[in-house]
């Protein structure tokens, strides 16, 4: 490029003042704005430093495709962009925090795959990568996932057969031990008219980037946890992909609570009508943390439904939690039944959050679609409400925010599993509220 | 209806007195746009002349007709490098059909700006006449009008008293020669240089608009006008408006846009920077019907300082592709910002609108409500920010968009962005999609309604949210609009 476009570039050509009126940065009126306007950053930096971040042109294609539907996929790592904070996929997330998972090779270790219970009527088996039941569920979705699909040598495949209906649940947890980046890959299948419900719990250290399949079998019903409860310094980006079959039905919760940063992004496609899918979310993101969830629904078939609530609670310095809930409703998808929701809950000074739920709607013949998002502190009156029945304050308040984030808790039905949780909740409610 | 004409086309054919059955037989594409009612075109000398493409000549001599002090020409001379530099947006709606190179930046359609329609050329007198603009005027339904015809503003008038006053109303170019100081001060300073890449083309090349500013408690009680109409095929108007409120005044604002239909586009690339200063409110209210060949990306934000109201009323029903989100930014306590946002979307017509409210300063509000409704395969889509910066504290904002879908080929989608720095505050956002149900229409069909009828009822109820915040000649006109558009939309 030409001097002049680098004078620029920094705002400090000869003339800031031509006649005394000044035409450089300094006729900025709004503050964290440069001449260039939005200072789009994804961290807190504000002031007028003309600190945006230039890629050279031709990073972005010309032709816009803000929509879903188009969104890119291969099993090659190479036909991503690299990442970038301009990526609207990516706009949010700390690159520098993956720690390289979408760009070393992922030769570290994977998490040991450890069965607590449940093993009988369903079967965990370690599978090479050329098995016939991967890669069913879907196609990476971004270079993260396809990195993890490209180094990965062996598979946990967990698989409920046909006309099962389990009556354990199957306790999985997922122990990490190396910080060394490494990929993992894991499939749940149901056969035909089964039920099933799996819980996969994160815990310990890594950098793990993961891909997770739900193969849901035709009538068959799903339950899967996800649960992230990773050391502090850990980095999870997890690609969870979902396909549907005709009247399948998933229930999928999401819980993720530890890890320096974790990025889950479930995603659902109905592969015929009458599928089911309910996704539910806690995040509680602490000091420093930053916890994302995208999700996806793609209903490209008919008389499908879709329900998602996803919650938050955020607190301390630097707290960053993300939520962006994709619902796409294609041309063929008539009487699709959809409503999304997601609620935050922000404790004390400090955190960030970012709510985007899009909606993108392309047939009129639809029984309803809708979302709803909020953002805000402790409502007084429920709080007054429970004062003015002569509960303190401090109970009050202990009260309304247990309320909030149980409701997410609820919809496990693992008891022990449900009780650990809300213990886990109430340590870092208890490093809030002392 | 059936005399409009066309222009001499660019090949240098001269279908002169082409009828509009034609242009729809050489352009399939165009049924069913036949219903717009502005779409004549006026006989054109200087159009055709007038040159194609931007560069730093062009920009040069926009400047230099215009003879405008040295700072402004380096501020176009600026905005010309943004806009070379940087890249389309990469989302929204499709804009790969804008040829830049192909655009005219400048066209002068008169040489004096008139004081009363009769001083104006014929033809630009029979458009605005068609228009009903000198009527309104006569019948003291506005307080002051300003005129644009390509470029340039050609008719402006202001009523004596609220000159007296000290209201100033006038085209921005002549502001600018006579009010310098308030262009030192704030031209370019809500909406900088390069803040993205139309508003910077904009700032390169723009011409025409409107200035207005209120002393200290003045209150304009009845609203200024101002009209804007593009006759040029391939032709661009960037106009450029500033609105400064000083402290505890009001004024209302309105602008209405038309232009002809042609088989090429055109585009209309607009900045609005609104001051309002302490305890001041300004109304801003856009009626866009353009036709479906015209581009419209406008860039329109105001600076809301202490206890200051911003209200955007923006009403989109023409263009080809519309690209606006007016913004507040509140930096002072206690101001207030409202979008009231409603768009048509018909066939071939891609509307994403929106609006964008960032509180920066405590005890700050804002409220959000849009309305769209496509129909006969028409996009429409609501995008839209709430930003709450660290500081902002017990803030409030509150997001509503609701869309209509009248048939099954129309698309609807909504991207409400939320991005929350502070605790303490409340943020809600809520959006339904609903189709026009069998039982409506049934219900108001058994009670003897014809079909259309009963479906424009169905619209004119769901816009009337809006309808009734503007002044009742465009609620009149907005409601006929619809009338129109349903139209041949069932069955």
């Amino acid at each position: 490029m030409s001097t002049t476009d680098q004078t620029v570039r920094h705002g400090k050509e000869a003339a800031d003042k031509v006649d005394g009126v000044p035409t450089g940065e300094d006729r900025v009126a709004i503050p964290g704005m440069s001449q260039e306007g939005e200072v789009l950053q994804e961290g807190r930096n504000q002031a007028g430093e003309p600190e945006i971040k230039h890629t050279k042109h031709g990073d972005i294609s010309g032709v816009p495709d803000s929509s879903r539907a188009g969104r890119f996929s291969s099993y090659k790592v190479e036909e991503f962009p690299k990442l970038t904070s301009k990526l609207e996929d990516w706009r949010f997330t700390p690159l520098k925090r993956l720690k390289g998972l979408d760009e070393t090779e992922l030769t570290g270790a994977a998490p040991a795959v450890e069965v607590v219970s449940g093993e009988g009527q369903v079967t965990v088996t370690t599978v090479g990568r050329d098995d016939a039941r991967i890669g069913k569920a879907g196609i990476p979705e971004d270079r993260v996932s396809a990195n993890a699909w490209s180094a990965f040598s062996e598979a946990t495949v967990i698989s409920v057969p046909a006309n099962v209906e389990a009556d354990q649940p199957l306790l999985v947890d997922i122990n990490g031990s190396s910080m060394d980046p490494a990929a993992q890959h894991i499939v749940i299948e149901t056969g035909a008219n089964s039920s099933a419900l799996v819980v996969l719990r994160h815990r310990g250290q890594a950098v793990l980037s993961q891909n997770v399949e739900f193969q849901v079998g035709e009538g068959s019903k799903l339950t899967v946890v996800s649960i992230q409860e990773w050391d502090d310094n850990s980095v999870h980006a997890s690609a969870q992909q979902a396909k549907i079959q005709r009247d399948g039905s998933l229930k999928h919760v999401l819980i993720s609570l530890g890890g320096d940063l974790v990025r889950v992004t479930p995603s659902t496609r109905f592969a015929a009508q009458g599928g089911n899918v309910e996704m539910y979310g806690l995040t509680f993101v602490d000091e420093g943390q930053h916890l994302e969830s995208r999700l996806f629904v793609d209903h490209s078939q008919p008389r499908c439904r879709s329900r998602v609530t996803y919650k938050s609670a955020l607190q301390g310095e630097n707290a960053h939690g993300v939520w962006v809930g994709d619902v796409l409703i294609r041309a063929e998808a008539e009487g699709t039944d959809t409503y999304e929701l997601n609620r935050n809950l922000i404790l004390n000074d400090g955190p960030r959050m970012d709510s985007v739920p899009n909606l993108e709607i392309e047939t009129g013949l639809i029984a309803g679609a809708g979302h709803a998002s909020t953002t805000g502190q402790l409502d007084d009156e429920h709080l007054y409400y429970l004062m003015s029945r002569g509960i303190p304050e401090e109970d009050a308040r202990r009260l309304v925010v247990r309320g909030f984030l149980f409701e997410i808790i609820q919809q496990i039905g693992v008891e022990s599993i449900e009780e650990q949780l809300r213990n886990s909740v109430e340590e870092e409610l208890a490093r809030h509220e002392n | 209806m059936t005399e409009r004409t066309v222009p001499a086309d660019t090949a240098g054919n001269k279908p002169e007195d082409t009828v509009i059955s034609e242009i729809l037989e050489m352009n399939p594409e165009l049924e069913g746009i036949g219903q717009y009612q502005y779409g004549w075109a006026d006989k054109n000398d200087a159009g055709a002349s007038a040159r194609r493409g931007v560069d730093a000549d062009v920009v040069r001599d926009i400047s230099g007709k215009k003879s405008e002090p040295e700072w402004m020409l380096n501020l176009r001379l600026k905005g010309l490098k943004f806009f070379d530099r940087k890249p389309m947006p990469t989302w929204g709606a499709d804009l790969s059909g804008i040829d830049f190179d192909n655009i005219k930046y400048f066209v002068r359609s008169t040489e004096q700006q008139a004081g009363s329609w009769e001083e104006l050329p014929e033809d630009i007198r029979n458009t605005y006449e068609k228009l009903g603009i000198p009527e309104a005027e006569r019948n003291r339904l506005v307080a002051g009008v300003a005129a644009q015809y390509e470029s340039e503003v050609v008719y402006h008038q202001i009523r004596e008293d609220l000159e007296r006053q000290g209201v100033i109303f006038m085209d921005t170019d002549t502001a600018l020669k006579e009010h310098p100081e308030f262009f030192e001060e704030y031209f370019g300073t809500v909406i900088p240089v390069g803040d993205n890449k139309f508003a910077a083309l904009n700032t390169a090349v723009w011409s025409g608009g409107s200035f207005v500013y209120v002393p200290k408690g003045v209150h304009v009680d009845i609203p200024l006008q101002a009209y804007f109409r593009i006759n040029t095929e391939n032709m661009g108007q960037f106009e450029r408006t500033l609105i400064i409120a000083d402290e505890d005044s009001y004024v209302h604002y309105i602008e209405g846009c038309t232009a002809p239909i042609y088989k090429t586009d055109s585009l209309h690339s607009a900045v609005v920077e609104i001051i309002c200063k302490k305890n001041a409110r300004v109304r801003y209210t856009t009626i866009q019907n353009w036709s479906n060949n015209v581009y419209n990306l406008v860039t329109k934000r105001a600076i809301a300082h202490e206890g200051a109201t911003m209200e955007w009323v923006d009403g989109n029903i023409g263009s080809k592709v519309t690209q606006k989100y007016p913004a507040v930014y509140m930096t002072g306590e206690h101001a207030r910002g409202e979008t009231l946002s409603i768009a048509f979307a018909g066939e071939g017509q891609h509307q994403d609108t929106g609006s964008k409210m960032v509180h920066i300063a405590p005890n700050t509000s804002s409220s959000i409500v849009s309305k769209s409704v496509a129909r006969n395969g028409g996009r429409s889509a609501y995008r839209g920010l709430v930003q709450v910066r660290e500081g902002a504290k017990h803030s409030k904002s509150n997001v509503v968009c609701d869309a209509l879908l009248v048939d099954t080929i129309s698309r609807s989608d909504t991207y409400p962005y939320v991005d929350i720095r502070e605790d303490d505050v409340t943020m809600g956002h809520e959006a339904t999609v609903s189709r026009v149900s069998e039982e409506q229409l049934f219900y108001l069909m058994q009670r003897g309604m014809a079909e259309e009828e009963a479906m424009a009822m169905i619209v004119r109820g769901f816009v009337e949210p809006i309808a009734r915040e503007l002044p009742m000649e465009y609620a009149l006109e907005l409601n006929r609009l619809i009338e129109l558009q349903m139209e041949g939309s069932v069955g």
